[in-house]
């Protein structure tokens, strides 16, 4: 063998690209490497139509519904298994492209019972869409539809129900419970024109998150048990929330329609929840319209009389002004909530300040432990209430020579005053034992929607907002700010609990009356550190870390 | 005249399975050249691109070439031999009488392949059903074993081999390369997306190359005789190599016969060494000449038919698994198709939207119309349901394999379909028969 020859003179080596240039229909346009020609094309604003293709699941290429031509390749090819290269030139309109598309709707209609009218996913339906949008208006199949008995309107999980007759076979739901939940309960079963979506051994579907199983589903095969049949999804108003069942602070949508919550989707957030919510805080959707606290009560000895809310929070000053006078300001004690935003636990510490009080808290509750999935890293969540960060950082610890929450539950401390800014949500709140404790103070006042221990004990109790009803923001795990919308007002005499709480410090002798959750934010970012940059726009726009504050456990 | 044969050369013989037989007739000789006498594993892999070998299975790929595909840097992975002894297509039967007659000649074949690959583990995936094979085959390797063939440090060469035996569960499509990784991994045998192909990611995520029962057996051969001799043999330099043919159907003597590759199909069907022409003197019809997949021809096309890969792509058909099935003019070509669409539906994976719903949606048609319930517009519905599933847009060839029997029947029996659907009976065969008596 003859000697290897010289290397040829190097050539200069290309100047190197961060991006990648594709042109679609000779359209050429920048994308960054490392993504699907689908989700390329989404950049250039054209839709190639998929089923099967999820970005945060692995790709199998069976739905054959986002044939594309390239050039230089004859055959059509699926632009999901497409390995994207500098220079493709993709082609979507052409009459090839066309008439694939038409075919594989014929086929994917074929043995699909058409059952729209009757059922939920309409309205939200890829088939649906895809139909309307690149299927024939009429098909040639004229013979019997392939059924399913036994696997048609079945719950396969605590949560998610199965209609076996709808699937498309997209396998999103297989591949979310394998790929994201990791634990895969769901399988195929049978193949060819019999294949069908179902549990290993009939197994129940019940992992944190299964209901993001019905999500990934683009038809109305998996949809959840609790939202089905309530509402068609056109009727419902969205409205960018945030998870109240932790503190990791899933982003979400709370759907309503006419001052009635439907249910929470996710939000996509790639830093926190991505695409997905767990079972625990998607169900929550339904305990926002339990409405029991309905109107202010204030006790006259051992009556309980309605009162209108100026007038009860009037009582409340009035109290807090004659034991200030009797007893000092330590004798009052102010209990915030990591339910509440960081605007009210603001409010709540700032009346605090105004008398001079340095007894302030929350509740501690590390009941729940709870795992989210971001895009890159599991989170995980360690408090029950979706703002303990938040409550913590505007100053709910006891102040120099205070008093917190565990003197008065342990007995160490008897207050002449208990303000609870929240008792919907306080875990303690039913516990005879912890709600004695608190009792033991000559006056009690709270703000409450729904009804407990606490509210039955109460001296004043103020009718208080829902998460839905309300606007602010909350701090998570992560040290991330995110902003809650209010999807409608709370019914009157019912108000948001930064509204009380204002009426309540200009009672005092502090605060205005026309200040806004973004008035109060304004006074935060002066005011309590680290939040000095969370601006209006950044909290629109999914959620600011704050300074400093934000330590990773993987990669960002 | 018939030539001397070279894979069936031990079919017959008495013991034929037993390694002593095999040792006696010179067996694992060639082996021991290999392994012994200072080949390296590219030289083996000249020699049999040098052969013309090509892949037994079906598609006709060079084998040698396909070696080649294997990454020369594997990144510390093992590379993967796999024996596809699946033999799923309808009509073939000749892995199975190499497996079962003459074991020693695949695992010889099978280990020299793997050392041309620096293998060190392989696995024949057999067809399930082979349930006696599989038993002929594992005595087999514990045999090889025993005689230290296979396992540590063979012959003292320092190349070591295992050989595993996996049984599949019944599925077609587990014929397919990559749905028999996923099934030899244990998962549902389904085909994966391509790229990456096996030859960089197979089996367990390692380069693993695939070859048919046959293959491996040639591969024997070449090395024992050389690639010049092998390539010899047959019609031409890129359809050499002996080969096995599968004659069934309206035949006097089905069976399966080896012959020089590009052997004419006349001879195969009419030869008094071979077929021995039609049962009782009936007439051909058509004859699917590479299994279910292989598009149908028609009695005036085995005219001048050479039984290889290029003479039969040039007839717009396949070699494929070399499967002769041969129709008489009693046969009902609708009650033919309905039969390989049943099986097609029957076999889908389920993967790929237009092979799921289109392969049921094939047979229901074809069935209606063999039950005489044919509409004047289903034999172009057939046709525009076969062209949307076929061309490529699947994740792999089962939907082309499909829709062959389909097109093929329609293309050149389009007036026997027409009379079905007119006259909601069959134009020949016992039901044409019955409707006509009772009528």
């Amino acid at each position: 063998m003859s000697a290897p020859a010289p290397p040829a003179p190097a050539a200069p080596p290309p100047p190197k690209k961060d991006t990648l240039t594709i042109v679609f229909d000779g359209k050429p346009i920048e994308v960054p490497p490392g993504i699907n020609l689908i989700e390329a094309a989404k950049l250039a604003g054209i839709e190639i139509p998929h089923f099967c293709f999820h970005p945060r699941l692995s790709v199998v290429g069976q739905c054959r519904m986002c044939l594309v031509e390239i050039e230089g390749i004859p055959k059509i090819q699926a632009a999901c298994t497409t390995p994207i290269k500098d220079g493709l030139a993709v082609k979507t309109t052409t009459q090839k492209v066309r008439e694939s598309r038409a075919a594989n709707m014929e086929f994917l209609l074929i043995n699909h019972p058409l059952d729209c009218p009757i059922c939920d996913q309409a309205g939200e339906c890829k088939l649906q869409d895809n139909a309307f949008g690149y299927g024939e208006q009429r098909s040639r199949y004229d013979e019997r539809k392939r059924q399913y008995a036994g696997y048609d309107r079945t719950a396969i999980g605590p949560h998610v129900v199965a209609d076996m007759t709808r699937c498309i076979q997209c396998t999103r739901c297989i591949r979310f419970c394998q790929e994201i939940a990791g634990t895969g309960e769901l399988t195929f079963l049978d193949r060819g024109g019999r294949t069908l979506v179902w549990t290993h051994d009939g197994k129940p579907l019940a992992n944190d998150w299964s209901a993001c199983a019905a999500d990934v589903c683009p038809v109305g095969a998996l949809t959840t048990k609790e939202f089905r049949f309530r509402r068609r999804v056109w009727d419902l108003k969205k409205t960018p929330s945030v998870c109240p069942g932790c503190n990791i602070g899933c982003n979400i949508s709370i759907e309503d329609r006419d001052s009635v919550v439907y249910r929470f989707l996710p939000r996509l957030n790639p830093a926190v929840n991505d695409y997905w919510l767990c079972d625990y805080g998607r169900f929550l959707s339904e305990s926002l319209n339990a409405r029991e606290i309905s109107k202010a009560t204030v006790r006259e000895g051992s009556d309980v009389r309605d009162a209108i809310v100026p007038a009860a929070v009037e009582r409340i000053a009035s109290e807090i002004r004659s034991t200030i006078e009797t007893d000092g300001p330590s004798a009052i004690f102010f209990l915030g909530s990591a339910h509440l935003s960081n605007e009210e636990n603001f409010l709540l510490r700032k009346i605090a300040d105004h008398i001079g009080c340095g007894n302030r808290d929350v509740v501690v509750d590390r009941s729940r432990v709870r795992r989210m999935k971001s895009k890159t890293e599991w989170i995980e969540g360690d408090h029950a209430g979706a703002n303990y960060a938040g409550a913590r950082d505007m100053g709910l610890s006891p102040g120099p020579g205070g008093h917190g929450l565990t003197d008065v539950l342990e007995g160490r401390w008897i207050p002449q005053i208990v303000v609870v800014a929240d008792a919907s949500f306080a875990a303690a709140a039913d516990d005879a034992e912890k709600v004695g404790r608190l009792r033991g103070a000559r006056f009690l006042a709270v703000a409450a929607r729904t009804a407990n221990s606490l509210t039955r004990a109460a001296d004043v109790v103020l009718p208080a907002a829902s998460l839905a009803q309300k606007e602010g923001s909350f701090t998570n795990v992560q040290g991330r700010v995110q902003w809650f919308q209010r999807a409608f007002l709370p019914p009157p005499p019912a108000r948001a609990h930064w509204e009380l709480l204002l009426l309540l410090g200009v009672a005092l002798g502090w605060g205005d009356r026309n200040w806004t959750p973004a008035a109060v934010r304004t006074q935060i970012r002066e005011e309590v550190e680290g939040y000095d940059e969370v601006t209006e726009q950044e909290l629109a726009g999914g959620g600011l870390m704050k300074k400093g504050l934000f330590v990773s456990t993987g990669a960002v | 005249m018939k030539s001397e044969p070279v894979l069936l050369a031990r079919v017959g013989r008495e013991r034929s399975q037993a390694i002593d037989t095999y040792l006696a007739d010179g067996g694992y000789e060639t082996l021991r050249k290999v392994l012994t006498g200072g080949w390296t594993p590219e030289a083996v892999t000249e020699e049999v691109k040098k052969s013309g070998l090509r892949g037994r299975g079906g598609a006709g790929f060079p084998t040698g070439v396909k070696w080649g595909f294997v990454p020369k840097d594997t990144k510390g992975k093992p590379v993967y031999l796999l024996c596809n002894a699946d033999e799923s297509e309808p009509g073939t039967f000749k892995d199975r009488l190499l497996m079962e007659e003459d074991p020693h000649q695949m695992l010889e074949g099978q280990i020299l392949s793997a050392f041309a690959l620096r293998c060190h583990t392989s696995y024949v995936y057999i067809r399930g059903e082979f349930f006696h094979g599989a038993r002929v085959l594992q005595r087999a390797i514990d045999e090889a074993y025993e005689k230290g063939f296979l396992g540590e440090n063979i012959l003292g060469s320092g190349f070591s081999h295992d050989v595993t035996v996996h049984r599949g569960a019944g599925a077609y499509i587990c014929g397919e390369e990559t749905g028999l990784i996923e099934s030899l991994e244990g998962k549902r045998g389904q085909p994966r997306v391509k790229p990456p192909f096996p030859a960089v990611v197979g089996v367990f995520g390692a380069p693993t190359i695939v070859n048919n029962v046959e293959t491996l057996c040639c591969v024997t051969h070449v090395l024992k005789r050389g690639a010049d001799w092998f390539a010899k043999i047959g019609r031409n330099e890129k359809n050499s190599g002996p080969k096995l043919y599968c004659l069934s159907g309206h035949v006097n003597r089905p069976g399966v016969y080896e012959a020089p590759m590009g052997l004419q199909m006349k001879e195969l069907l009419f030869g008094d060494d071979y077929g021995r022409g039609m049962k009782d003197g009936r007439k051909v019809k058509a004859v699917i000449p590479g299994g279910a997949s292989a598009a149908m021809l028609t009695a005036g096309e085995i005219e001048d038919c050479p039984l290889d890969f290029d003479g039969l792509a040039a007839k717009k058909s396949m070699l494929g698994s070399a499967a002769i099935i041969v129709m008489n003019e009693d046969t009902c070509i609708v009650d033919a198709a309905t039969n390989l669409a049943k099986f097609f539906s029957h076999e889908s994976c389920g993967q790929c939207t237009p092979c799921r719903e289109g392969t049921p949606w094939l047979h229901r048609v074809l069935s209606r119309i063999e039950a005489g319930e044919g509409r004047a517009e289903d034999v172009e519905l057939l046709e525009k349901i076969s062209n949307q599933m076929g061309n490529g847009i699947t994740l792999c060839v089962f939907a082309d394999a499909a829709i062959a029997p389909v097109l093929s029947s329609i293309g050149k029996f389009r007036d026997e379909y027409r009379y079905h659907v007119e006259n909601k009976r069959c134009l020949v065969g016992p039901r044409a028969a019955v409707e006509a008596v009772t009528a």
